[in-house]
């Protein structure tokens, strides 16, 4: 049983606000990310509930035990830090076997070694036992501090940034591994990172975090497909989303469209029945649509803008296209066999059932087509 | 404007300096061993160690863009080096334009390099660093003037000129570096990794800035990088190197649909390709890859028919995009999802193949997966590729 | 690049020539002790080398006590500014507060007013106060020439230990005494030793204080050494043979520590 509580937690360092009024309650037994840019918040909060920094107002809860004075080595969390913190006079053994010989924790020697050895295979650093963290690269540094935290059973896993200093193709393995793993942790986790493959991939629910708030808390869908702001929105996906000034209108019919300006002239596309009651009032509002949910072709057709190759991108199993009008870039996905000229014509069609509607002012999400779906236990 | 050639040129350290490359490697070799098979890579590592660059050959054409690319202490940025004439070049040729340029002196090679960290001059404004090169070679103030003018724009560093270094942010910084690589109107240009200390926006939006500027200006240019997505998105053609030693040279679809061993497979790709070392089990006619520890087997596309027998091993690779999910299929193949991945854009399957072995697949259909689920797959038979277990070759079908 | 054979041999003769400039007046020393006062001044490098200096010294004076004395007033200021010095460097690398680098800045400021200075005010306090001629009295003035060096070199080692090290092993399990122990003595000791040993050398060396603050009941041998200036005649013998037996201990010291001193006092030794 391990549930955390904030309620109200302010802190602030000097002049800057990194937690702002924050309430959060995380589950026992959840996999719960925080999610957002560099200087959110997100490891000051964690540093918050582990206790080696304290809040200036506000109550942190383990188990409906309020832990505000309680000295961290006594809350049973374990830690990893995103510069590792390993202890650098102490070989990788040693790291990992540092919780298990605290005198809170202590097992005897045959334990840790059995332990140590555990989940040394299990990050893959058996090799390494007896090297100095000097001696290590960065990566095997940070699987080092995760099987330093993970080596032992605390209420809850704090993990911070625990991939992010492993190359593409070693995060992608471990990612993977950290999943499996997961329905074996069967303890509350808290997870930082930036980057939204991760938080998507291993979150139960994810909590978006900008300027020391909360944008959105929810499941990885609801983030996906109803973010409840273009920031929130511009965070998740790859290519980034695509936003740009519409207005609502009527087209074709008397029914409610959305007119994007091409060329000197504005393009209709018919507007979603579900969406429709909700745009009601506003007339100028963001459109936002995903690269995956942009066709394109090379040659003109009803309903489709035209614009120009700004830029054709191969990454592997995809390409990204880039396409101008105006002033304005869209990006879309295309296969990687793609082979175009730059600056050739091209005409794109965004699929209204994909649009994401925000409002012009603020950009607070309104609308997108059968939102219900992404909702809460549809999955 | 000029082409440039590697002609078998190879470079050679002192005793120390080659150590140091080698357990560069040794590192990285031991990182990576999870990933991609670990004997394999193993003996390619040992062979030839005493050189930094070994019989490296290129032929750049006018205009084109090219990528080096592989793992830290592979060799691409000793050859750049030599290319700039930063480095001595131990034996072999390297050509500019047709021109030999071994005893040229850096100067006088007609070359512009924009460094990985941005090595601008702090106390000269943005222009005096563009312009900095046209005063050492004594041009007259107007023409400075002019060229700068000309690239700033280009570069969209014109609102900048004014600032000093020090106030810009990490992507002004590399624009300016740039620029002034190439207000001298090199014949070659020269990047050496440009984008590795800009974060990932920042990167995105200035390497489809390079590439513009690459159409419009058309210079041969070469980039040193050890990002794969860099290499693949930038250039015309990619050569990967390991070792000092080029591996392959090709357009970004030909390394990625047809590497030529199993470092180049592990290499280009994210997620990495899958690559297993597999027996070969069956009959004349039916033959099947056969992951031992799981008791898993699937179809040998026919086009190996005669390059692998039962009993034989090999390292299979396959791509995460072309294992599909085709429950109809009676040749496909049963397998348990391990990890179910919803990325949002593309889902990831992840099947257990062995001991924290995974099988990963992509696919973009809606379907969600419990862990736990059997599932149907098969291999894209057109681009599954297998490689000799020991030399990590490529074997060909037929 | 390859080192020509001409410019190795160049470096090497350049150093050697600085060697022996550098430990001349050692050499000189010594050689002084070893001669008769009828041969000071008449032979340079040739003389008949006599003990009597050394039984002198060593045998008929009080030497041993001022060299007791030295050691009990050096030892004791280093082991007082280690047990404060080390406390004051942690809390100047790690905590907030106003007037910290201000307070920084008055430690390390205690070096640069010269000594005399300050050492006639101390004078009247310490004869007021009954600190004049005591150990305590000479312990406490010392801490200006040891402490300055000790907080400022372990500041910066401190600094160097990422905080979250220290946090780690919080949530590891560990109370604040056993992280001390643990984790932080073991990453700066090599600075400790350093700059331990090289104050217990400033202090052990230290003149000005001792003479003007000590010199009835204690007589460290820095001051001892001036008895042989006598009224009539300067015993340059005996002298040398003080000042060998004194510096004795340093060279030895810094012999067994000089590998901790080179590398205790290029920072950066505790990254990784």
């Amino acid at each position: 049983m391990a549930r955390i509580t904030l309620e109200h937690v302010t802190k602030t360092f000097g002049s800057t606000t990194a937690l702002n009024d924050i309430d959060l309650d995380v589950h026992d037994k959840e996999f719960f990310v925080l999610f957002g840019p560099a200087g959110a918040g997100k490891t000051t909060m964690l540093k918050t509930i582990a206790g080696v920094e304290f809040p200036d107002r506000g109550l942190v809860r383990i188990d409906d035990r309020i832990v505000n004075l309680v000295d961290p080595s006594e809350r049973n969390v374990s830690m990893v830090f995103e510069n590792y913190a390993l202890y650098p006079h102490m070989t990788v053994f040693d790291n990992i076997a540092s919780p298990m010989r605290s005198p809170l924790h202590r097992r005897d020697e045959e334990h840790i070694t059995r332990e140590v050895a555990r989940v040394a295979d299990l990050m893959g650093i058996d090799a390494l036992l007896n090297r100095l963290p000097s001696q290590l690269s960065n990566g095997q540094r940070q699987r080092t501090a995760l099987g330093r935290c993970l080596v032992r059973k605390p209420t809850v896993f704090l993990m911070d940034e625990p991939l992010a200093h492993l190359d593409a193709k070693l995060r992608h393995l471990m990612r993977t591994e950290l999943k499996a793993m997961q329905s074996q942790f069967d303890t509350t986790t808290i997870y930082v990172t930036h980057d939204y493959m991760e938080a998507l991939s291993l979150g139960d629910r994810i909590a978006i975090l900008n300027n020391g708030r909360f944008e959105q808390i929810g499941t990885g869908d609801e983030i996906y497909y109803t973010p409840v702001s273009e920031f929130v929105a511009r965070l998740v996906g790859e290519p980034e989303i695509n936003i740009v000034d519409a207005q609502v209108t009527s087209g074709s019919g008397g029914k409610p469209a959305i007119a994007i300006a091409s060329g000197g002239e504005r393009r209709l596309f018919p507007i979603p029945d579900d969406v429709a009651p909700t745009l009601d009032g506003e007339r100028n509002v963001r459109m936002g649509i995903r690269g995956i949910n942009l066709s394109y072709r090379f040659d003109p057709a009803d309903g489709y803008m035209p614009g120009t190759v700004y830029n054709l991108e191969p990454i592997g199993n995809k390409s990204i296209l880039t396409i101008k009008i105006d002033d304005t870039t869209y990006q879309a996905v295309a296969p990687n066999d793609l082979d175009v000229e730059l600056d050739s014509p091209v005409f794109i069609r965004p699929d209204p059932g994909a649009m994401l509607f925000f409002r012009k002012s603020d950009g607070v999400f309104l609308a997108r087509h059968d939102q219900r779906h992404f909702l809460g236990e549809n999955n | 404007m000029a082409g440039l050639t590697f002609k078998n040129v190879f470079k050679q350290y002192g005793r120390t300096k080659a150590q140091q490359v080698f357990d560069a490697d040794k590192t990285v070799a031991l990182d990576a061993d999870k990933s991609v098979d670990a004997t394999v890579r193993r003996v390619a590592a040992q062979i030839d160690n005493q050189y930094a660059v070994n019989d490296f050959s290129l032929e750049c054409p006018d205009g084109e863009f090219i990528g080096i690319l592989g793992p830290s202490g592979c060799g691409k940025t000793t050859s750049l080096r030599m290319v700039a004439g930063l480095e001595e070049i131990t034996r072999g040729e390297i050509l500019i334009g047709g021109r030999m340029v071994n005893n040229l002196h850096p100067k006088d090679r007609d070359i512009g390099l924009a460094f990985e960290d941005y090595a601008l001059y702090p106390p000269l404004n943005v222009f005096e660093n563009i312009a900095f090169n046209l005063r050492a070679k004594g041009l007259p103030d107007e023409e400075i003037r002019r060229k700068v003018m000309e690239i700033a724009p280009l570069m969209k560093v014109e609102d900048l000129l004014d600032a000093k270094p020090a106030g810009l942010s990490g992507g002004q910084k590399q624009r300016v570096n740039i620029a002034r690589a190439l207000v001298r109107s090199p014949s070659v240009l020269l990047l050496d990794e440009p984008l590795s200390h800009l974060d990932g926006k920042m990167r995105q939006i200035l390497r489809t800035e390079i590439k513009r500027i690459h159409k419009q200006i058309n210079c041969t240019t070469i980039l040193v990088t050890h990002d794969q997505l860099e290499a693949m998105s930038l250039s015309d053609r990619i050569a990967i190197m390991k070792d000092g030693r080029l591996q392959q040279f090709g357009t970004p679809l030909e390394v990625y649909d047809n590497p030529v061993n199993v470092f180049v497979a592990g290499f280009i790709g994210e997620p990495p390709m899958n690559l297993f070392k597999v027996g070969i089990i069956g009959n004349a006619r039916e033959r099947y890859f056969h992951f031992a520890e799981r008791g898993i087997k699937v179809r040998v596309p026919d086009k190996y028919g005669k390059a692998v027998f039962p009993g034989d091993m090999v390292v299979l690779g396959v791509r995460p995009t072309d294992v599909l999910i085709e429950p109809d299929n009676p040749a496909a193949t049963d397998a348990k999802v391990a990890v179910f991945e919803n990325l949002g854009d593309e889902k990831r399957i992840s099947i257990e193949v062995g001991p924290e072995d995974y099988l990963t697949l992509i696919t973009d259909n809606e379907k969600r997966y419990k862990p736990g689920v059997g599932i149907k797959i098969i291999f894209r038979e057109s681009k599954t590729h297998i490689f000799d277990k020991s030399t990590g070759e490529r074997i060909q079908g037929e | 690049m390859r080192e020509s054979a001409v410019s190795f041999f160049f470096r090497n003769l350049f150093l050697v020539f600085w060697a022996l400039f550098a430990l001349f007046p050692l050499f000189w020393m010594v050689l002084l002790s070893f001669k008769s006062d009828a041969e000071m001044f008449s032979t340079t490098f040739i003389f008949t080398p006599t003990l009597d200096n050394y039984i002198n010294v060593l045998l008929h004076t009080n030497y041993f006590r001022c060299f007791l004395d030295n050691l009990i007033v050096s030892g004791g200021a280093v082991i007082l500014s280690t047990l404060v010095g080390v406390p004051a460097a942690y809390a100047l690398a790690r905590f907030n507060f106003p007037g910290k680098e201000d307070l920084a800045f008055q430690i390390l400021s205690f070096k640069f007013a010269p000594e005399m200075l300050v050492v006639l005010p101390l004078i009247i306090i310490y004869n007021r106060i009954g600190l004049y001629d005591t150990y305590l009295g000479l312990i406490w003035v010392y801490q200006l020439i040891t402490m300055p060096l000790l907080v400022w070199v372990l500041r910066g080692y401190f600094e160097d230990i990422p905080v979250e090290v220290e946090q780690a092993a919080q949530l590891d399990g560990y109370k604040w005494h056993q992280i001390f122990w643990k984790i932080l003595l073991p990453l700066i000791r090599p600075g400790l030793v350093a700059a331990a040993l090289l104050s217990f050398i400033f202090a052990w060396n230290s003149f000005t204080f001792p003479l003007l603050l000590s010199g009835i009941k204690i007589i460290p041998v820095t001051v001892e050494a001036l008895r042989y200036i006598g009224t009539d005649t300067i015993r340059y013998g005996q002298m040398a043979v003080a000042a060998t037996v004194t510096a004795l201990p340093e060279v030895v010291l810094a012999l067994v520590i000089q590998k901790h001193l080179v590398r205790g006092l290029s920072f950066g030794a505790v990254k990784g």
